[in-house]
């Protein structure tokens, strides 16, 4: 339309939409070689999982061609990985000592985040000013009742920062998985003899033997050097291996399993959910039967029960394990947030213009999708959060229980479990800092969900958390 | 006479609760033809937008339409054949804050029933959806074609409400009280939108309302509904001057103005009641001022009154010859209008 054009022309002029999409441009070229790097990866993880196709193929090549993309935060532009050769050090940034290295790169990633978040809610602005139509919609009324909601700010910083730890895992751990973990006897490093009072070279393994954290007198804590020179910020756990980088892995396997687990369960009963209020009556009760009977099960007996029995299938290999976590948290999960957006939507059925669009012909799924499902997101959101909390209590409890993701994936819970023989000891960061992080991401998702829902119904009281304690399964 | 193009015959439309079937509608029958309006007038819960309702197929569960025939076109629409007149069918709510949604901008919700019924999409779409704005009478229909419907007055709304039936090029429009949540200048102005449409597009209506004077005003024909039946059917004029049934007449009593010599306003005592079962008396009675002995054992048949040209039939036993014997003698005639 004619107005509409004339509309965007005089934005354009503006200017402010060139700075801002240049901007952008600019964000995106420093981590380009990520961005495709977490792309491409995930993709050949993907395809490397279906059984039968070999890993010999031309996969592991184009692997390595996405790798050598540069990248400004990754560990080549600014490594940490150094040695002391008796009068400086060697490899590191800038000659920096690995720790200020270490903490260079982890701090620029963060301030990378906090500039793409600070980018887009600057886009958005730019969007609502400029571009958009109306001069006000009711979601704007949302944003700003939520943008004065310490608790939801809150939550939301500290589910930001998680995710952007999932993110940039393999750039903030001071090593890599890889060469601390899965491969430790292949890779070598150059570390200062102090008594020979020269360079020598060990493999990781060797060297994560000889900095084990296993009470007073063995011990590595947190910001500290081991005997070969490398630096550990949170410190080692029993078995040597760098707690940070196994935490910053574990964030990702965490997250997810957690979003996929959510997302299915959240479109499970978003969509269950519309035709029970659509059709009412029969499809409605049979719907409810099913889902108290789920719901009647108990959920970590069924847990534990499912990931035993199909231990040894396939489905089982696919991000080791945790594909089918998330299946069974899906599965097992959607029952509660069916429950919890059946109201609303049943709600939404009985407004008038459902019965227009049905008087004049609208298709059932048109109906549910166009004029009732924008009314139950926002309970979906909520709901989301919250479970996706729960998600990840459960996911570390199973770990911590030594079941769910196979070792040596990096699991948050089985670090809290293999450092539970220290936790009286001088090596109580093993268990302690993932337990806090757990708490950590775990109220943060919880805040973040009563924010939304604070902003959403203003009417709701946020004292009684009724859905709070939905997530929590195991 | 012109076409026929709505026949309800016997309509049962039944609601099966956990503890009772409640008859909303009772076997009503009746005929809308291409060029009438159909008034269907009631209290609150006499069944009026339950038969709307059916007629357009909208009853959800537990409701049930459990017998009688609705034929439109000669074309039997019980037993889900409604489909294949979506759109010929269309219907005005009476609330137009509930009937838009207010997500989507006012233009958007016409095109969706153009792109289903005149299968136009794009450009084409909007421009038709303007036109159609203009039709209705809404000013500077081009800017208004992409506002949302906060942006619009009451009015305003039912005017893009009405817009939106017509999009679907119907031949029947059903109004559900359209002018109750509207105040009185407002209402004048859509009910003579709606007489302009009518005449124009030779749209047959059904107006339901619960509003006596608006009923005058717009009906043709008119039905009196009392807990699911029809207690009396005339044209309009010959309702006016002539009310039979004692609920007719406590309703023409009860409007403002018609007797002004009285100081109170008369009403009906009590309300409709909600019919259970079968009618095994005259559902009326226990509010009836003129009932006698039979009314409260027999429910009554409807018979033929007045001229035998005019076609005015009424349900109430101090019609009926079989009970004139036992009626009060001169019936609601002795009593005329004073204690009515």
């Amino acid at each position: 339309m004619s107005v509409d054009t004339s509309r965007f022309g005089e934005a354009l002029g503006d200017g402010r939409t060139v700075i801002w999409l240049a901007a952008g441009l600019f964000l995106f070229v420093l981590e380009a070689g990520a961005a495709a790097n977490f792309v491409v990866g995930l993709l050949i993880d993907i395809v490397l999982a279906i059984p039968g196709v070999d890993s010999a193929g031309f996969l592991p090549g184009v692997k390595s061609a996405v790798e050598s993309i540069p990248t400004l935060l990754s560990r080549e532009t600014i490594p940490n990985q150094g040695y002391y050769d008796g009068s400086s050090y060697q490899n590191t940034f800038l000659g920096l000592a690995p720790a200020m290295a270490w903490a260079i790169r982890a701090t620029l990633v963060y301030v990378y985040a906090f500039v793409l978040l600070g980018w887009m809610w600057t886009g958005y602005r730019l969007y609502v000013e400029q571009y958009r139509v109306a001069d006000w919609t009711p979601r704007d009324d949302v944003v700003d009742r939520f943008r004065s909601h310490k608790w939801g700010i809150f939550g939301l910083l500290i589910v930001f920062m998680f995710v952007t730890m999932a993110m940039f895992a393999p750039a903030l751990g001071p090593t890599t998985v890889d060469q601390n973990m899965r491969n430790s006897y292949g890779h070598q490093i150059d570390y200062w003899d102090s008594d020979s009072q020269s360079v020598e070279t060990i493999t990781v393994g060797d060297a994560n033997l000889g900095s084990l954290s296993q009470g007073n007198d063995r011990n590595i804590g947190p910001w500290e050097y081991d005997d070969y020179g490398r630096f550990h910020p949170f410190g080692t756990m029993q078995n040597g291996r760098d707690l940070f980088t196994f935490l910053m892995m574990g964030s990702r396997i965490s997250l997810v399993i957690g979003v996929l687990s959510v997302a299915l369960s959240a479109s499970m009963a978003a969509s269950l959910a519309m035709t029970a209020a659509y059709y009412k009556g029969r499809v409605d009760l049979s719907m409810v039967l099913v889902s108290d009977a789920i719901m009647a099960m108990p959920q970590l007996l069924l847990l534990i029960m499912l990931t035993t029995v199909l231990a040894d299938t396939w489905i089982n290999e696919i991000y080791s394990g945790g594909f089918l976590l998330a299946l069974i948290f899906a599965f097992t999960g959607w029952t509660y947030m069916w429950r919890s957006i059946r109201g609303p939507a049943l709600q939404v059925s009985e407004r008038e213009w459902i019965d227009a669009a049905r008087s004049f012909g609208q298709r059932p799924t048109t109906i549910m999708r166009k004029h009732m499902l924008p009314y139950v997101t926002g309970y979906l959101l909520i709901y989301g959060s919250m479970t996706l909390g729960g998600a990840i209590i459960s996911i570390a409890g199973l770990s911590y229980l030594g079941l769910g993701v196979a070792p040596p994936t990096p699991e948050w819970g089985r670090a809290v479990n293999l450092g539970q023989d220290y936790v009286t000891t001088g090596s109580w960061h093993i268990s302690l800092i993932p337990g806090i992080l757990i708490t950590l991401v775990v109220t943060g998702f919880n805040a973040l969900g009563d924010g939304i829902r604070d902003a959403i119904d203003p009417q709701s009281d946020s004292a009684g958390g009724e859905a709070a304690g939905a997530g929590a399964g195991a | 006479m012109s076409e026929t193009l709505l026949e309800v015959e016997d309509l049962r439309t039944v609601f099966h609760t956990d503890k009772e079937t409640i008859h909303a509608v009772d076997g009503v029958s009746f005929d809308v033809e291409a060029g009438e309006t159909v008034g269907l007038v009631g209290e609150s819960g006499s069944g009026k937008s339950v038969t709307a309702r059916s007629v357009l197929g909208l009853v959800d569960e537990p409701g049930v339409i459990e017998a009688g025939s609705i034929t439109f076109q000669g074309d039997e629409l019980v037993g889900g054949n409604w489909d294949q007149h979506r759109g010929d069918i269309a219907i005005v709510f009476q609330d137009p804050m509930n009937s838009l949604n207010p997500v989507y901008t006012v233009g958007n919700q016409i095109k969706e029933a153009l792109r289903i019924h005149q299968n136009l999409r794009g450009r084409e779409a909007t421009e038709k959806a303007v036109e159609l704005l203009e039709d209705v009478g809404i000013p500077d229909a081009a800017r208004r074609v992409s506002e949302y419907p906060h942006q619009f007055s009451g009015g305003m709304r039912q005017r893009a409400v009405i817009a939106i039936a017509l999009a679907c090029d119907p031949e029947l429009l059903v109004c559900d009280e359209p002018t109750t949540a509207l105040d009185v200048t407002i209402q004048a102005q859509i009910l003579e939108l709606l007489d302009e449409l009518q005449r124009e597009e030779d749209l047959g209506v059904l107006f339901i309302t619960h509003d006596m004077g608006v009923i005058e005003e717009t009906a043709d024909r008119v039905n009196v509904m009392y807990a699911g039946e029809f207690v009396e059917s005339a044209p309009v004029d010959d309702l006016f001057t002539e009310p039979r049934h004692p609920y007719t007449r406590g309703l023409l009593a009860s409007i403002p103005g018609r007797n002004a010599d009285g100081d109170r306003l008369p009403t009906i005592e009590g309300e409709v009641p909600t019919s259970t079962s079968e009618p095994t008396s005259c559902r009326f009675a226990p509010r009836c001022d003129y009932a006698f002995g039979a009314c409260e054992e027999v429910h009554p048949e409807r018979v033929r009154v007045g001229d035998v040209d005019t076609d005015h039939e009424v349900a109430c036993l101090l019609y009926d010859d079989e009970f004139e014997e036992t009626a009060p003698e001169g019936g609601v005639e002795a009593h005329g209008g004073e204690s009515a």
